[in-house]
């Protein structure tokens, strides 16, 4: 499909036309940008750097009802996940998608998670590319990913400064060009190579990177070394770096019921840096510290999940670094990883 | 401003004795000029210690948040003390630990740093964008010279100044067992301006407010996790059975959490900001705080945190507390 335009004051029609589906974009709540669904094209605020929480929660969100059912009865009343309905996530990150497409490797394999994979199915992801790295701490660029990346995205657009360059990556996504095809125009000629060049240039921006090389093996066999103490040693046990991570996707099922007798089984995000996270009913802590919990998150990332899947369960994105309350560095610790003998 | 020279020589005699296990302080943080907690257990590590207006962390936390696993069989537990780098409104945290009989005043050796105030890093994103993460900030006089990209910039301290120094009724630590430098005058003192500004709202437009705040919380606890005060060992949090809070996420339970949180510091919190300034989603908890900060010290002229004799004030009862606002 030819690359298309977005004029910039074309840009509320199209978002306008996109809320017949549930459309969901960043929006600004006081200061803190979150992906959320609009209503209103005026609540949708592209001129962002990244979302504080990845719009991983729309796919996988943080609390969700998988079925109701009344104490005492048999019969179970399934989440749909069809009424939800097709829904677009307009405008997110490169890096934010690629995480998308490393977790659905997880929710397809040994298992086919139907509520994950099936939202999954009504989405489609418009990206939108960084020409600006959005924080000093991006490295998307070390784990294979980039400012303009296209994995997991089913179009991309570009800020050209007075319009979008829309690019269909997917069917998906030339369904979704068709959708808008009457706020859209053709693509000034020139404009794909100058996307091209704006990339490079913005690849060039990436200031923070590690090579990620031979991290997957020696990780391991550095089970009991010294390292993982000193880079705990500051860590509170806070959920910051796992819930807001674009590919982290741990959980726990609950069931809550009410008085009545009527309840839900419910999943939520869990953390692998809470302290009852893997605490046996009898009171053993298999990762009884920070320190061993640490080393599982960097572990599940860089280790396990690459061995299983193939890919590392990091996009670089910095939201870890950038809010860690204590500066623990996610990059500094595989740069030790790397030099420990 | 504290010498780093001495402070450096300081921590070395510290972490030299026989009787201290670990001394806590900051050293540069990974990136800008963010700075961090720095544990120090070998005399070669003092090097890295720094105090700059960067050095915003409570390192009072690491006190009580230290695990302690049982000891072997055939081991001695380590009961050397731990030192600690403290500014004034850190320092309150450790009173009120020790009035509330966390642990013994002999477990710890304390560092004061008389506090001229730290920086609020998100005025200063705002202020200058970016610059964070390529410059340096110093304090001088009043005011902060900031220097990146070759440039440099005066700022009048009150404007990149966190709130809670604004307000700063104790720069001096009011527990130490060494001083880093010269006692500071108090500069500020508190008008609960904001309070007040809070407490004229209607019911609705409080409930509007926080409905908007409340429903951004990941519950990623970090708030209660930094909390000097938040020491319990099994929190009211985390039990599964009785479950007194569910782990769904939404405005409900969000709201939940927060109600208990703020109470259970009710006349406990020592005003160091650390849960709002760790919140990622900006939740202005100190709000929260300072209300029942107030009514603390209105109804029963009493401040956490300066006292480490005094009783604490919600496991005490006096025939003659105010009892006016008991329906």
């Amino acid at each position: 499909m030819a690359v298309k335009k977005l004029s910039k004051d074309k840009v509320k029609e199209a978002l306008q036309e996109l809320t017949k589906f549930r459309l969901i974009a960043p929006a600004k709540s006081d200061e803190v940008v979150i992906f959320k669904q609009i209503e209103n094209p005026d609540e949708a605020y592209l001129e962002y750097g990244n979302s504080t929480v990845p719009p991983k929660r729309v796919v996988f969100p943080q609390t969700e009802t998988l079925f109701r059912f009344l104490r005492g009865s048999p019969e179970l009343k399934e989440k749909d996940v069809e009424e939800e309905g097709t829904t677009v996530i307009f405008g997110l990150r490169p890096c934010d998608a690629r995480a998308m497409a490393i977790v659905d490797r997880l929710f397809s394999w040994d298992y086919e998670d139907p509520y994950y994979l099936k939202r999954r199915q009504l989405t489609t992801l418009v990206g939108l590319a960084c020409v600006e790295p959005p924080s000093v701490n991006c490295f998307c660029t070390s784990l294979g990913g980039s400012p303009f990346g296209t994995e997991g995205l089913d179009i991309l657009l570009t800020d050209m400064g007075d319009h979008y360059l829309v690019q269909a990556l997917t069917e998906k996504g030339e369904k979704l060009q068709e959708t808008l095809s009457a706020h859209l125009e053709d693509a000034p000629a020139g404009d794909e190579k100058k996307a091209e060049e704006l990339a490079a240039a913005a690849e060039g921006k990436i200031a923070r990177s590690i090579n990620t090389e031979g991290i997957p093996e020696k990780l391991p066999t550095l089970w009991e070394h010294e390292l993982w103490k000193k880079v705990s040693a500051a860590c509170l046990g806070c959920g910051i770096c796992t819930f807001l991570c674009p590919t982290c996707h741990c959980f726990d099922i609950q069931d809550e019921v009410e008085e009545t007798g009527e309840g839900r089984r419910a999943r939520m995000w869990d953390s692998c840096m809470f302290s009852e996270y893997t605490l046996h009913a009898s009171g053993h802590n298999p990762r009884p510290t920070r320190r061993e919990r640490t080393r599982n998150r960097i572990s599940h990332k860089y280790s396990y999940y690459p061995k299983r899947f193939e890919v590392i369960a990091c996009v670089g994105c910095g939201r870890c670094i950038n809010l860690c309350p204590v500066n623990i560095d996610i990059l500094e610790i595989l740069e030790q990883v790397v030099d420990a003998s | 401003m504290v010498d780093i020279e001495k402070l450096r020589e300081i921590a070395r005699e510290i972490i030299s004795r026989d009787d201290v296990r670990q001394l806590i302080g900051y050293r540069q943080g990974t990136y800008g000029f963010r700075a961090r907690p720095a544990f120090v257990t070998d005399p070669g590590e003092v090097d890295k210690l720094i105090f700059s207006p960067a050095c915003v962390n409570n390192l009072a936390t690491y006190i009580t948040l230290e695990e302690r696993l049982p000891v072997p069989r055939g081991q001695e537990p380590d009961l050397r003390k731990v030192a600690v780098m403290v500014k004034g409104c850190d320092s309150r945290a450790l009173v009120q630990q020790m009035e509330e009989k966390a642990y013994e005043r002999e477990r710890i050796l304390v560092l004061g740093i008389p506090c001229t105030g730290v920086v609020d890093m998100d005025k200063v994103e705002k202020r200058f964008p970016g610059v964070l993460a390529r410059g340096e900030i110093v304090l001088e006089g009043d005011k902060f010279l900031l220097t990146y990209d070759g440039k440099e910039e005066e700022v009048a301290k009150g404007e990149l100044l966190a709130d809670k120094c604004t307000r700063c009724r104790y720069p001096t630590p009011l527990v130490y067992d060494q001083l880093l430098d010269e006692e500071v005058a108090r500069f500020a003192d508190d008008d609960y301006a904001d309070v007040e500004a809070l407490e004229k709202r209607s019911a609705e437009e409080k409930w509007a407010y926080w409905e908007e705040k409340f429903s951004r919380c990941i519950r990623c606890y970090s708030c209660r996790n930094v909390c000097p005060m938040c020491y319990c060992e099994d929190c009211v949090l985390d039990r599964l059975n009785p479950q007194w809070m569910r782990r769904s996420v939404d405005v409900s339970e969000n709201t939940a959490y927060h109600i208990a949180r703020a109470y259970h510091l009710a006349g406990r919190c020592i005003q160091c900001g650390e849960c709002q300034r760790v919140c990622p989603v900006d939740i202005p908890l100190m709000e929260l705080n300072r209300k029942f900060y107030k009514d603390v010290e209105e109804l029963y002229d009493y401040e956490p945190g300066t006292n480490a004799e005094a009783p604490p004030l919600l496991s005490t009862f006096k025939v003659d507390d105010r009892e006016d606002f008991i329906m």
